[in-house]
């Protein structure tokens, strides 16, 4: 596992959304997103969603995060997956490798027998990619250390936020 | 922990907003929300009590514009102070990049104070995380009250790591922006 700060990188992300396109498609999804455990959006495709998605992001993290809490008081080591059932629009999330969350947004449209089935091959196939990309961090955290952003970014990071925010 | 995301040009950090009960936290967050240009500031999320007391947290978006190429964005959390909501303190905890401790300056809070800087870094330790290696910047809040205790004497209990620190009037914005500025400024130079 990963410690620390996290990259993802070009390949990884078309990989990433090639599997939620797909997902998207087979389980006629409105939109499908994938956020990291602790709260930062990763990738959203589909529709547009008309709320605020980083928003959302923070929120579906601490719903995981406390129902993982409410999984370990009655003996669960997690809920691996949440249910939301609204008369017209429904969630469906799913932690994979322990890090990120997929969810799925859906209507009546489809089904939760069929969104259900489809997240779970899709899971499959993220894990791999995500394992991949751990692997990748790992061996850079360890050889070359974490992935940096050059000398000057801290500097022109630091004039931004000077400029930002003021009283 | 900070998200690099080399595809989409994004980088995504987050700072935590811990101390004691009715310290301030909540307050610095509505400080910096009506401030900040609306372009910047994403929908502030409180979740609290009827009582107006954050139950399990309050979130605000912060975006930086590009920085080098990559959009850069900070989340905000608070944790809920009170001492029986420790579980959601835990969890807000997890991943964070930066921390500011709002310590409240007030004699009788003393003591809360304390007990709330023990509680986070038990906390931290659960995670895996560090006091030595995440940026922390003390915020000793309400100076503006008449029985507070001396600033020489909050250093020496809260902060003998001799992390920075600013005096605050959280709900005025006095310190508000200094504390946001620094922690924002040392968490990105740990990406650097």
């Amino acid at each position: 596992m990963v410690k620390g700060n996290w990259a993802l990188f070009e390949e990884d992300f078309w990989a990433i959304n090639q599997i939620l396109q797909a997902l998207m498609r087979s389980a006629s999804a409105r939109s499908v997103m994938l956020i990291d455990k602790t709260g930062q959006l990763i990738n959203s495709i589909g529709e547009p969603p008309g709320f605020d998605v980083t928003s959302f992001s923070s929120l579906a993290a601490a719903d995981f995060a406390a129902n993982a809490q409410l999984a370990e008081m009655v003996g669960e080591s997690d809920f691996a997956t949440l249910v939301h059932q609204g008369t017209k629009e429904s969630l469906f999330l799913q932690v994979i490798a322990n890090r990120v969350i997929l969810v799925i947004l859906f209507d009546r449209k489809t089904s939760l027998g069929l969104v259900r089935l489809k997240a779970r091959r899709a899971s499959d196939e993220l894990l791999n990619v995500l394992q991949r990309l751990f692997d990748k961090l790992q061996y850079r955290n360890e050889e070359v250390a974490a992935p940096t952003l050059g000398a000057d970014f801290a500097a022109e990071a630091e004039n931004e936020i000077d400029s930002l925010f003021r009283d | 922990m900070s998200l690099i995301n080399y595809s989409s040009r994004e980088i995504n950090c987050k700072i935590v907003y811990y101390g004691p009960g009715l310290c301030g936290k909540t307050t610095n967050l509505q400080h910096i929300y009506s401030r900040v240009p609306q372009e910047t500031r994403g929908k502030m999320i409180s979740l609290a009590t009827e009582m107006d007391r954050t139950l399990f947290f309050d979130f605000l978006p912060l975006e930086l514009g590009q920085i080098r190429g990559f959009r850069t964005r900070f989340h905000l959390y608070t944790v809920p102070g009170q001492v029986y909501y420790n579980a959601s303190r835990k969890l807000i905890l997890k991943g964070t990049d930066g921390i500011v401790f709002v310590a409240d300056s007030q004699i009788d809070r003393y003591e809360a104070n304390i007990e709330s800087l023990m509680n986070m870094h038990d906390n931290l330790a659960e995670h895996g995380l560090s006091v030595d290696k995440i940026p922390i910047i003390m915020q000793y809040n309400k100076r503006d009250l008449p029985r507070v205790v001396a600033v020489s004497e909050l250093e020496k209990e809260l902060n003998p790591n001799g992390n920075p620190y600013f005096e605050s009037v959280a709900f005025r914005g006095t310190g508000v922006f200094d504390t946001l500025k620094l922690s924002c400024k040392l968490v990105l130079k740990q990406l650097g």
